[in-house]
C-alpha cells in the first residue's frame, strides 16, 4: 500500500510539473519607458501629499513653493524623456506573448 | 506511514533542487527552450510546497495516532497529551520545526509562484532564490533532523510527553507567528536579491513586495509579544523580556526589517538609499536564519533553546554561503545601484529615516554582540561571560528614547527639506502636550534626579505623550481638508483620510501602538513584590493590596496532577476577588511548572506565583508582583497590529493634476532603469 501511495504521489507530480500544453506566458519585458512611467507616477504621488499637506497648513508658502517646483521639474524631465522614448522606441523584444 | 512522510520529504527535495537548477539554467541561458524550463521549474516549487504539507499532515496524523514508534513523536508528545498541543507537536521539537519552517517557506514561495503573472521575469528570479533557501532546509530535514526517524529497539508504550512549558494556550500559536514572521523575511529578500541580480529597472520590486513585507512585519511583531506575554503568564518571574538569547534571537529581524520598512519609502518615492535598503533585507533574513539557528542549536543556553544538536553545523556553512554569494552579485552589481537624489537638508523626512536606521541598526548591533558575547569569550578567554539586562538597557532605553523622539518627529518633516518657521507651526503644541505631561508626573511624585530609572521613566512618558499628540494633529489636520471638500464631520473625513493614504495613516496608527505600548514599559523601574510563607489565614501586603490565604487544594487529570492556593485580594477592608496560583506535576515528563495568576487592571498587574512548599518548613510560599501599567503593553500590540492591518488595505484611488508636459533640454537623465 505505501508503495503503491508513494507511485502515485510521484506520477502524479512528474505529470504535473512536466506535462506543458499550450503556450505559456512570458509577459511583456520591462523597458526603460515603463520604469520612467514607474518614476513619474512615484513624482505624481509626491506632489498629490504635498499638495495635501500644504492645504493640512503644515507648509509655510514658500517652503510649499520651492519644493513644488522641484518636484514639478522632475517630473517635466520624465515626462520628456517618455515622450522621446515614445517618438522613437527600440527595437521590440522577441518576448511577445501569447 | 513514516515511510510515506520519509519518501515525500525525500521528493520535496528533489523537487526544490530541480527548481533551484532548472530555473538557474533557464534565467541565465534564456533561448527559447528554455522558457519551457523554467516553467517546469516554477511548478517543481509549487509540487514541492505539496509534498511538504503532504509530509506535515503525516506527521500530525502520526502524533493523533500515538505512534510512539517515530522517534520524534516518542520525544515530543503522549497519550494524554490534549489534541491542540498534539497538533502543537508540529512545532514543538526540532525536526518538527523545522519542517514547519519549511513548509511556511513552500507555502510563500507556492502563493509567489502562483503570482508570477505580476511580472513574470522578476518573480522567477525570486523563485529561484527561495528554491535555494528551501533546498537547505529540506537538506537539514533528509540528513540532518529527520521527523520521521525510527525508535530503535522495543516499542515504548507511552511518550515521555511535551515540554511543561510548552503547555500553554499561546504556546500553540506564538511558534507559528514567529516563524510565519522569520520564514516570510525570505520573500522582499529573494526578490532584493532576484532584482540585484537581473539589475531590475525602478523601484517596482519594492512594490511587489511591501504587503508581503509587511505582512511578515506583522508576523514577526505578534510572534515576539505573544512570546513577551507567554514569559509572562508561564514563566512565573514577573516580567515578560529578559534579554534571552532566544529572546534577542527573535528581535534583531525585527529591528532591522522594521529600518527596512522605513527607508524602503526612501528609494520608492526618492530613488534614495537603495545599497542601504540592499544590505538591510538582507541582514534581516540573514538575521532569522540566526535566530532559528540560535533556537534550534542550543549553541548558546537559553530558556528557549528547546533543543541541543549537531545542526549548528549545517547553519554556520548555510549563513556563510548565503552572505558570500550575497557579497558576489552586490560587488558585480553595485553599480546599478546608484542613488537618485542626495539628501538635501538634515532637517527632512529622508534625514529622519536616515537617523532612524542607524538608531534601528546600533539596537542590533547592541543586541548581537551581547547574544553571541558569551560565546566569543569562550573563545577568547576559555570560559563564557555572560552579559544581563543592565548591558542591554544601558543602550536600548537611549536608542528607543530617541527613536521615539524621530517617531514623533518625522510625519512633521517635510520631504527635501523643513524650514525652522514649518517646524514651530508643527511641533509647538505637541511639544507643550509633552511638557504638561513631565510637569504633571513631576508633581505626582516622579522624582528624575533620583534614580535614572525614574528619569527614563519620565522622558518616555514625555515621548510617548508627543508622539500620540503629533499623530492626533495628523489625523485631525488631514481630517480638516477632507471636511472642507466634502462637507463630512471631522471624525467620518479622518476615516476617509484613513482609506485615502492606508500606508500612512496605518504607519501612524502603529506609531500610537508604540506610544501606548511605551506607557506600558515605563511602569518597569516602579514594580514591587513581596514573598511570604502562607499557611490558612496568613496575611501578605503589598501596595494596595492584603492578600489572605484562604486554603490549598489539589486536582488530578490524565495529564497532570496540580495544587492551587486559594489567596482572598482586599483592597482597603473590602475583597476585590480570589485568586488560585497554581503548580503543575506533569505526569509524562515527570516536570514542575508554575502557573501564575494575574489579575490585570489599567493600573497594575497584581501577580501571584505558587512556588511550592518550603523544603525545611512544609508551609507553601507565595511570591506576589505589582506591576504597574503592563496592560499598556498589550493594548499597545493590538493597536500595532490593528495599524498594520489598516496599511495593508489597498488605497482608494485619488485622481492628481498635473502640469502639462514640457520638453527638458540636456536635464540628467533620471537614474538606473537602464
Amino acid at each position: 500500500m505505501t508503495i503503491f501511495i508513494c507511485a502515485v504521489v510521484t506520477l502524479l507530480t512528474l505529470v504535473y510539473v512536466f506535462y506543458l500544453p499550450g503556450e505559456l506566458y512570458l509577459g511583456p519585458e520591462k523597458t526603460r519607458a515603463a520604469y520612467l512611467r514607474e518614476r513619474k507616477d512615484a513624482v505624481y504621488e509626491n506632489l498629490r501629499d504635498l499638495n495635501f499637506e500644504y492645504k493640512a497648513g503644515k507648509l509655510p508658502d514658500a517652503d510649499y513653493q520651492s519644493l513644488k517646483t522641484s518636484l514639478q521639474d522632475e517630473a517635466a524631465t520624465l515626462l520628456a524623456e517618455i515622450a522621446r522614448l515614445e517618438k522613437n522606441p527600440p527595437p521590440a523584444s522577441r518576448r511577445a506573448k501569447a | 506511514m513514516a515511510q510515506i512522510g520519509s519518501y515525500v520529504l525525500l521528493l520535496a527535495l528533489a523537487l526544490s533542487a530541480y527548481s533551484f537548477l532548472a530555473g538557474t539554467v533557464a534565467l541565465v541561458r534564456r533561448d527559447h527552450g528554455s522558457e519551457r524550463m523554467g516553467e517546469t521549474a516554477r511548478r517543481a516549487g509549487i509540487a514541492t510546497f505539496a509534498m511538504v504539507l503532504l509530509a506535515a499532515v503525516v506527521l500530525v496524523i502520526c502524533a493523533f495516532q500515538d505512534n510512539f514508534s517515530i522517534a520524534y513523536i516518542f520525544h515530543h508528545s503522549n497519550r494524554d497529551l490534549p489534541a491542540p498541543y498534539k497538533f502543537a507537536t508540529l512545532w514543538s521539537g526540532q525536526e518538527g520545526s523545522l519542517l514547519f519552517w519549511s513548509l511556511l517557506l513552500a507555502a510563500y514561495g507556492f502563493v509567489l509562484r502562483l503570482r508570477y503573472k505580476t511580472d513574470p521575469r522578476l518573480f522567477a528570479y525570486a523563485s529561484v532564490v527561495i528554491a535555494g533557501v528551501q533546498v537547505f532546509f529540506l537538506l537539514l530535514l533528509n540528513f540532518a533532523a529527520h521527523p520521521f526517524a525510527v525508535m530503535q529497539g522495543s516499542l515504548p508504550s507511552d511518550g515521555a510527553g511535551l515540554n511543561p512549558l510548552l503547555q500553554y494556550p499561546e504556546m500553540v500559536i506564538h511558534p507559528p507567528m514567529l516563524y510565519l514572521g522569520y520564514v516570510g523575511f525570505t520573500v522582499p529578500f529573494a526578490f532584493a536579491l532576484g532584482a540585484l541580480i537581473m539589475k531590475y529597472p525602478g523601484e517596482k520590486w519594492i512594490h511587489v513586495t511591501r504587503r508581503w513585507t509587511m505582512v511578515t512585519w506583522g508576523f514577526l511583531t505578534c510572534g515576539i509579544f505573544l512570546g513577551a506575554h507567554w514569559a509572562y503568564s508561564v514563566l512565573g518571574w514577573g516580567g515578560y523580556w529578559g534579554w534571552d538569547p532566544v529572546e534577542n534571537a527573535s528581535l534583531m529581524p525585527w529591528l532591522t526589517g522594521t529600518a527596512f520598512l522605513h527607508s524602503v519609502m526612501m528609494q520608492e518615492k526618492r530613488g534614495m538609499l537603495k545599497v542601504w535598503n540592499m544590505w538591510l533585507v538582507f541582514a534581516t533574513f540573514w538575521l532569522a536564519i540566526l535566530g532559528t539557528f540560535l533556537t534550534r542549536s542550543g549553541i548558546i543556553s537559553s530558556v528557549h533553546a528547546f533543543a541541543q544538536s549537531s545542526i549548528g553545523e549545517w547553519f554556520g556553512w548555510f549563513l556563510i554561503i548565503t552572505f558570500a554569494a550575497f557579497l558576489y552579485f552586490f560587488l558585480m552589481n553595485k553599480s546599478h545601484l546608484r542613488s537618485e537624489h542626495k539628501l538635501e537638508s538634515l532637517v527632512s523626512r529622508e534625514s529622519s529615516f536616515l537617523f532612524n536606521n542607524l538608531l534601528f541598526v546600533l539596537a542590533c548591533f547592541t543586541i548581537l554582540w551581547g547574544t553571541w558575547f558569551p560565546k566569543i569569550s569562550e573563545l577568547a578567554q576559555g570560559h563564557q561571560v555572560t552579559v544581563g539586562a543592565p548591558f542591554y538597557n544601558s543602550v536600548a532605553i537611549p536608542v528607543a528614547l530617541l527613536l521615539l523622539v524621530l517617531t514623533a518627529l518625522g510625519p512633521l518633516l517635510a520631504w527635501r527639506k523643513t524650514s525652522l518657521e514649518s517646524l514651530k507651526r508643527n511641533f509647538l503644541w505637541p511639544a507643550l502636550g509633552a511638557l504638561a505631561v513631565g510637569l504633571v508626573m513631576m508633581i505626582s511624585g516622579v522624582r528624575p534626579w533620583n534614580d535614572i530609572s525614574y528619569f527614563y521613566a519620565l522622558m518616555a512618558a514625555m515621548l510617548a505623550a508627543l508622539v500620540s499628540l503629533t499623530v492626533i494633529s495628523e489625523f485631525i489636520r488631514g481630517g480638516r481638508v477632507i471636511s472642507g471638500h466634502s462637507g463630512q464631520n471631522l471624525f467620518a473625513s479622518m476615516v476617509h483620510l484613513l482609506h485615502r493614504n492606508t500606508r500612512r495613516y496605518g504607519g501612524y496608527i502603529v506609531h500610537f501602538g508604540v506610544a501606548v505600548l511605551v506607557i506600558g514599559i515605563l511602569g518597569t523601574p516602579f514594580n514591587r513584590e513581596a514573598e511570604k510563607e502562607m499557611g490558612y489565614g496568613d496575611k501578605m501586603s503589598l501596595g494596595p493590596y492584603t492578600l489572605v490565604c484562604q486554603s490549598y487544594t489539589q486536582e488530578y487529570n490524565e495529564n497532570y496532577s496540580s495544587e492551587w492556593a486559594i489567596i482572598n485580594v482586599l483592597k482597603g477592608d473590602k475583597q476585590i476577588g480570589t485568586m488560585y496560583p497554581e503548580r503543575r506535576f506533569y505526569k509524562a515528563s515527570q516536570q514542575a511548572q508554575t502557573i501564575p495568576r494575574i489579575r490585570s487592571t489599567a493600573a497594575e498587574d497584581l501577580y501571584l506565583v505558587y512556588e511550592g512548599l518550603n523544603p525545611d518548613t512544609g508551609r507553601p510560599i507565595i511570591k506576589a508582583h505589582l506591576n504597574p501599567l503592563v496592560m499598556w503593553i498589550w493594548v499597545g500590540v493590538w493597536i500595532v497590529i490593528v495599524g498594520t492591518g489598516v496599511a495593508l488595505i489597498p488605497n482608494a484611488q485619488a485622481v492628481v493634476r498635473v502640469p502639462a508636459p514640457k520638453l527638458v533640454e540636456s536635464h540628467a537623465p533620471a537614474g538606473a532603469g537602464d
